[in-house]
């Protein structure tokens, strides 16, 4: 278990730390896995959102001039 | 057919259809991924090599899958566009790039955790991952150029060009596996005869494939959304713009 660091000591990596979780040494590449996709596809939505807001606002203005 | 399709490719009818479209998209999108999630997560069983750090796949492979349709699906617009001059085909492939640079985005960087246990490296040179690298950056470089010009007619047609060039790199991502020897392994799930023979447990299959469903439910859902954005600026000098604009914006 572990690496050993720059002083010849041993120390938990950071998968170790994570394996309390569900699918035990695999579970920070799982986890990270899923949370990486979470936050790409809320990203997505919240930059489609964003757009969409900003799109709106900004033809509001343009006929609200003429 | 070709009639319905050039009534719905009509922006102003694009515009009132896809907005119903949009909910039967994205509520599948979220039953199919809850279920998905929960098969492949929960009741599939550990694999006999890789034991649970397989479970990767159930993001990993969708997003692979998505970065090479999305390209696919904008280069078929682009040529549409840029053969037929139909403005939708051009909309669609243009709001269908950054989908599918996130998509890229997510596979590469699942596949380098994913390669960190099983391979003991987070990357390699590799024919699948270099490939899978280099259309990311076709992605990029066809939004680059998209936003060169400010005419959206010569940006259409500089970054369709691009697009159906830029083509020739998927049957290259797909078949890497097979043309080359790589640390990447094969396909389990290629063609209908390995759908109907497949490599792979029906209980991790079958979470694969909804999620596969469910990322494509999403790309729908997201380019459908962003589409219609798109049409309102490139219309906006229309009556009907200005109505909806001035009346409820939806």
């Amino acid at each position: 278990m572990g690496e050993e660091n720059y002083y010849g000591e041993w120390q938990m990596t950071l998968a170790e730390y994570f394996s309390f979780l569900p699918y035990g040494k695999y579970a920070f590449y799982i986890w990270f896995s899923y949370l990486t996709t979470f936050i790409v596809i809320a990203s997505l939505f919240i930059r489609t959102r964003a757009i969409h807001k900003n799109t709106i606002k900004q033809l509001r203005i343009k006929y609200s001039r003429n | 057919m070709w009639k319905w399709i050039q009534a719905f490719a009509s922006p102003k009818n694009f515009y009132s259809i896809s907005r119903k479209i949009i909910p039967w998209l994205l509520y599948p999108f979220i039953i199919i991924t809850l279920v998905g999630l929960y098969w492949g997560l929960v009741i599939a069983p550990a694999d006999y090599q890789q034991g649970e750090s397989y479970r990767i796949m159930y993001v990993h492979v969708p997003a692979a899958w998505m970065s090479m349709f999305v390209y696919i699906v904008m280069a078929i617009s682009g040529a549409i566009g840029l053969i037929w001059q139909i403005k939708l085909a051009n909309v669609v492939a243009k709001v269908s790039a950054p989908i599918g640079a996130s998509f890229t985005l997510l596979a590469l960087v699942t596949g380098a955790v994913w390669g960190k246990p099983m391979w003991g490296t987070w990357w390699v040179w590799d024919a699948r991952l270099t490939s899978e690298l280099i259309l990311l950056f076709l992605y990029l470089a066809y939004m680059s150029l998209n936003n060169a010009f400010d005419n959206p007619k010569t940006a259409a047609k500089a970054s369709s060009i691009l697009a159906i060039v830029g083509l020739v790199n998927i049957p290259i991502i797909h078949y890497s596996v097979t043309w080359w020897n790589t640390l990447h392994q094969g396909a389990s799930v290629s063609s209908i005869e390995k759908i109907a023979q497949p490599a792979i447990h029906s209980d991790m299959l079958m979470p694969l494939i909804l999620m596969g469903i469910a990322f494509k439910l999403l790309y729908g859902a997201l380019m459908l959304m962003r589409a219609r954005d798109e049409v309102l600026i490139q219309e906006q000098n229309s009556g009907w713009v200005k109505r909806i604009i001035m009346e409820n914006g939806k």
